[in-house]
């Protein structure tokens, strides 16, 4: 395996370097630290601010959710946030561009609602399904833990 | 000594309980990103390889639908890219949260490491995306970045599957129930990590199921691909809810990039007195009249665009090869078009090899007679080519 990690590691370094260099000598300085800010940017956007707001989301639903249907709701939101993420640039960039180029002219505001109101729908479905066979379940469990006991 | 450090550390820390972190979960999720990243880098490469071939090697005319796959595959990856990596730093958030922050020189190295592939990988795909939405909040030409860019975060990927190569393969081979619950502490100094304590039961998940995250991760992902690639898989664009582009929107069905008022052709395109200069050997010049007599050949080309957009459509027009020919030319010449747009980065393209049999100067879209958006009076259109370079409102042919 050593000899694995070291071959694609050489071979990653060698990739990295090739574009820091190019970058280095091909775009300009003041472009570099603007770019500089966007990686820095894009850290703490994402390591302070999204992940800290996840992360305390989830440990709310653990506390707010009771049991058997926290696992339905934990799943649709993170359908929901995915698309969500996608979608944000998009409604917040619609109708900004000539019609023919045919570019961003839906409503994706109301196409985001949409699209959360089927995972809602699919959820609370998914959710009902299960509540149904645990019932059935439960009814056929009983008799098996009586015989188990006896 | 692990208990120790464990001890050690700051009294208000972040502490991660759930179970539904494992290496178990974070290599399946860093398979799939390595895989998307992978499919990016490579048809990232053959699209940049669209707008400067090597002589010797000419961008072929067949499959005629090449670009319209390699980039539409391009822009839909790296789209379900920008999901399918938030789950992924998820996965692994805890480990920011290490304590110490850093060992020693090699932690350190390594975590730098870390700090630029995840902050190269996030740019990368923030700013393909949004290059795909024609936004550009930044002050760098996006091309040459998106480009050289693409080395560091693939370059840093590989880096990344070495250093962590045995946490790879210990997170594959196992079951995705089975393997060790992901906390801020490594496993190998925590005595009472699941990894550690022997044969155990699987870590219980009160709700959701590690298979129902992926599974989770999964639907949202198809969902985003599903609802978005309409604008490339034509037979999905009904479904297209976030769709960026919608053909049947385009004058002619077919979506603009540049239209005539912002290239500032309108005038000039739509004179009456415009010509086609044709240069070479036997130089001449083709009027209007001339050119609708003469545009009689007819062809299913897609048209595609580097932002993932493309379209099948009906075009008519003049075979190039045919006026190459009567300016003296064949098919080995060299040509360059050139557009009536007076500047532009792509205001003329070069063709050479198998594209100069197979491109067509076009006249005629789906059947009428082309939008000045489309290039009127005259533009070209070839197979397997990006679109941009399919230069519009043509003035004048060069055979070399």
């Amino acid at each position: 395996m050593l000899k694995w990690r070291i071959a694609i590691g050489t071979a990653g370094v060698a990739l990295g370097l090739f574009g820091v260099y190019r970058l280095f000598t091909q775009v300009p300085l003041d472009n570099l630290f603007a770019l500089a800010r966007w990686l820095i940017g894009a850290v703490i956007l994402h390591d302070l601010i999204l992940s800290p707001l996840v992360v305390g989301a989830g440990w709310a639903i653990s506390r707010v959710v009771p049991s058997p249907g926290r696992g339905f709701v934990q799943a649709g939101l993170i359908i929901a946030g995915l698309i969500t993420v996608i979608a944000i640039p998009m409604i917040y960039r619609e109708d900004t561009h000539p019609r023919s180029k045919a570019i961003l002219q839906q409503d994706y505001s109301r196409n985001l609602a949409i699209l959360l109101g089927i995972i809602a729908g699919v959820a609370l479905l998914a959710y009902a399904a299960r509540v149904a066979r645990d019932r059935s379940h439960r009814s056929v469990g009983l008799s098996t833990n009586d015989d188990a006991s006896s | 000594m692990s208990a120790l450090r464990s001890t050690a550390r700051p009294r208000l820390w972040p502490r991660f309980g759930s179970t539904l972190r494992s290496t178990a979960v974070t290599a399946r999720l860093g398979r799939m990103v390595g895989i998307a990243f992978g499919i990016c880098f490579v048809t990232g490469l053959l699209s940049h390889y669209q707008y400067g071939p090597w002589s010797w090697l000419p961008e072929p005319a067949r499959p005629l639908w090449g670009y319209r796959v390699t980039q539409g595959l391009h822009v839909a990856t790296g789209t379900a890219a920008i999901p399918l990596l938030l789950v992924k730093l998820w996965s692994v958030y805890p480990n920011l949260f290490r304590w110490p922050p850093i060992k020693s020189i090699k932690h350190g190295l390594e975590r730098a490491t870390v700090f630029l592939l995840v902050s190269s990988a996030l740019v990368q795909l923030a700013t393909g995306f949004f290059n795909v939405l024609n936004w550009y909040p930044w002050p760098w030409g996006f091309v040459l970045v998106h480009r050289f860019l693409a080395y560091v975060v693939i370059g840093s990927i590989l880096l990344h599957i070495a250093v962590k190569l045995p946490d790879i393969k210990y997170g594959l081979s196992q079951k995705v129930a089975d393997g060790d619950v992901l906390t801020e502490i490594p496993w190998s100094d925590n005595p009472e990590a699941h990894s550690n304590a022997g044969p155990l039961p699987p870590p219980k998940t009160p709700a959701l199921s590690r298979r129902g995250l992926l599974a989770a991760t999964g639907a949202g992902v198809g969902a985003v691909v599903v609802t978005s690639v309409g604008e490339t898989v034509t037979p999905l664009a009904p479904i297209g809810l976030l769709a960026v582009r919608q053909s049947k929107e385009g004058p002619q069905r077919v979506p603009v990039n540049r239209t005539a008022m912002q290239a500032n052709v309108v005038n000039r395109a739509t004179s009456p007195s415009w010509q086609l200069q044709v240069t070479g050997p036997r130089p001449f010049t083709v009027g209007l009249a001339e050119l609708e007599a003469l545009a009689a050949h007819e062809a299913h080309l897609p048209i595609t665009c580097v932002e993932g957009w493309s379209v099948g459509a009906q075009w008519r027009g003049l075979r190039l090869i045919d006026v190459v020919e009567r300016a003296g030319g064949d098919a080995n010449s060299r040509i360059r078009v050139v557009s009536l747009e007076p500047d532009g980065a792509y205001n003329q393209s070069m063709l050479e090899g198998p594209q100069v049999s197979h491109a067509l100067l076009a006249t005629h879209l789906n059947g009428e007679r082309l939008d000045v958006d489309h290039g009127y009076p005259l533009r070209l259109i070839s197979p397997n080519r990006a679109g941009v370079l399919n230069t519009k409102w043509l003035s004048r042919v060069e055979v070399r």
